[in-house]
């Protein structure tokens, strides 16, 4: 259910609209069951591409399957308040483009785009030199263009985020790889998309810096055992190492051909 | 990354730096006199003569999500529109009309004078221009949207997306929305009297829009910016060097760096058989204030010569 209150900064529609519904209903737990196409410890392939927005200090543009995401860095940029502070601070934004869900979300931002930004925060806030940047801001702004699966925006987001970062040439200790997983039962999978994560128990998200063998974030949420949740970890730091060497070449490569 | 039009040195000597360094301050502090200088030489500061536009780059139906999508690039501008369909009850006086409701958002992430927050005075007037833009048109008959005379219709949302500004982001969210509503397929849908529900079938076959292929319109932007304070001057219409001052400059789809410099912007929209559908002019920028009235008409007649002549070569990157 669509509801939009008048707004009169856009072009507004009727006051409530409905999203269309079909005559056959999907069944809950035919998410986890439909078949595969990559095996349960594989991710989707990751095209990742740096220096997509010209107008910003650094910029990367993440798609994996259907889940496309953009994130420009702006900064180290003066801060807007007056209080001095030692160490610069890193602000994060998403927006989630009203088409990037299955049902339209409204322009204005919810709950739901707070979440996400406070996760991606924290995954990226300990790899960045902070110290060196007093009294500066630096700006993250994510655009999520097709979502498919919380979990895989945050993971992508992160990912994306860090390659800005390198791509703007801020000092950092290492890159952020991230990776999620779904837990059902006894069954993990990794990189769940949005029909798995519906169908699934729970679900962990880690965020580590490869380069230094360090986790910078775990999430968790829904029904997980201590065992299933460590098992999970590892999984995911395993292939986060893979994906450290994606982000990689594809810094490595967009610097090779700048002029 | 600033902008950087100085592409003739690949190999950085310490002069060379230094001389990019300079060219960048001079840019940055005084851009008036930077754009003049390149005027008077009959280029841009990106290389592109007066009258030249930047490549267009179009890709449809990418986004899975929606009913359509549509990614336009226009030289930096990046520009991606989606259109979502949902069912609601239509109004009491237009019992079998749809509704199409177009928006465009400049989010923080395109550029750095756009802050986070609701939309910025830039953004509600392109969304109010494009309105104005598609309703005026009828490119879509609203009575196609209608599922049910006065019960269920279709409403359509057009929602774009500035991912990178630089510049005429009026044609490029035009061409984007145009090109989205050709890629949008709807479901079958049908409209159950006794439970009042609008159900679709998912089985079927979806069916494009029933869009007024003659109404498909296209937006050309012009700036002019005001007399290069600089004796040697340029023709545009002529293309020969005048010893003498001329007077102020067309300048055919402006970038960012170029926008605020203006002193008059012209938006023409063109449909596909080449007649000029609506033709907007605004005083605009700092420099507004020199304006000259005499010399705003003659301008818009030389925009709408060259309009046409463009508006061809875009209906066919729209096929």
């Amino acid at each position: 259910m669509a509801q939009s209150t008048f707004d009169r900064r856009r072009v507004n529609g009727p006051e409530e609209s409905f999203p269309p519904m079909f005559d056959d209903e999907d069944d809950g737990g035919r998410g986890w069951t439909a078949k595969r196409c990559r095996g349960a410890e594989d991710i989707r392939p990751i095209f990742l591409q740096p220096g997509l927005v010209s107008q910003a200090n650094g910029s990367a543009y993440i798609e994996t399957e259907n889940t496309k995401l953009a994130c420009a860095v702006y900064g180290p940029r003066q801060s807007k308040t007056t209080t001095y502070s030692e160490r610069g601070r890193l602000n994060v934004e998403v927006k989630f483009a009203p088409f990037s869900c299955v049902r339209r979300r409204a322009p204005l931002r919810d709950a739901e785009d707070r979440a996400v930004a406070i996760a991606i925060h924290q995954s990226i806030v300990s790899s960045i030199c902070l110290e060196l940047f007093p009294k500066s801001t630096i700006d993250v702004f994510i655009v999520v263009i097709e979502n498919d699966g919380i979990e895989g925006c945050i993971a992508s987001g992160s990912i994306a985020a860090s390659t800005a970062l390198a791509d703007a040439g801020i000092e950092m200790l290492g890159l952020v790889a991230s990776c999620s997983a779904g837990v059902r039962g006894d069954e993990i999978r990794l990189d769940p998309v949005e029909k798995e994560v519906a169908a699934a128990d729970g679900t962990v998200i880690l965020a580590c810096m490869p380069a230094l063998s360090s986790v910078t974030n775990v999430y968790q949420s829904g029904r997980v055992s201590a065992q299933g949740a460590m098992k999970c970890m590892e999984l995911c730091q395993d292939r986060c190492i893979d994906v450290h060497a994606v982000m990689a070449q594809s810094l490595l490569s967009s610097r090779a051909s700048m002029p | 990354m600033s902008v950087i039009p100085d592409e003739k040195n690949p190999t950085p000597t310490n002069q060379a730096q230094s001389d990019e360094l300079r060219a960048q301050i001079f840019q940055r502090l005084h851009p008036h006199a930077y754009l003049d200088r390149f005027l008077t030489e009959g280029v841009r500061p990106d290389g592109r003569t007066p009258e030249e536009w930047r490549d267009v780059f179009i890709n449809v139906g990418s986004i899975s999500t929606a009913n359509g999508s549509a990614l336009v690039r226009i030289g930096g501008t990046t520009i991606i529109c989606g259109v979502k369909a949902e069912v609601a009850e239509p109004e009491l006086d237009t019992p079998d009309q749809g509704f199409l409701v177009p928006n465009i958002d400049l989010p923080a992430i395109c550029s750095p004078k756009f802050k986070p927050g609701p939309p910025s005075e830039e953004a509600q007037v392109l969304s109010e221009r494009l309105n104005a833009a598609l309703i005026s048109t009828q490119l879509l008959p609203l009575t196609t949207l209608c599922i049910e005379p006065g019960r269920s219709v279709w409403c359509l949302y057009v929602d774009a997306t500035c991912i990178n500004y630089d510049g005429n982001a009026f044609d490029a969210a035009l061409l984007a929305m145009v090109a989205a509503l050709r890629n949008t397929t709807l479901p079958e849908c049908t409209y159950n009297e006794e439970t009042g529900r609008t159900t679709c079938r998912s089985r079927s076959a979806r069916r494009p829009l029933p869009l007024n292929e003659d109404k498909v319109i296209v937006g050309l932007s012009f700036g002019v910016v005001p007399t290069p304070s600089v004796p040697m001057g340029l023709d545009t219409s002529e293309g020969k060097n005048t010893s003498q001052t001329t007077g102020p400059i067309l300048l055919a789809d402006p970038t960012a760096f170029e926008e605020p410099l203006l002193a008059q912007v012209v938006t023409v929209v063109v449909d596909v058989q080449g007649r000029v559908v609506s033709v907007e002019g605004g005083v605009c920028g700092k420099s507004g204030a020199d304006h000259d009235e005499d010399e705003g008409s003659t301008f818009i007649e030389k925009s709408l010569q060259a309009a046409q002549a463009r508006a061809k070569i875009l209906h066919q990157l729209l096929r």
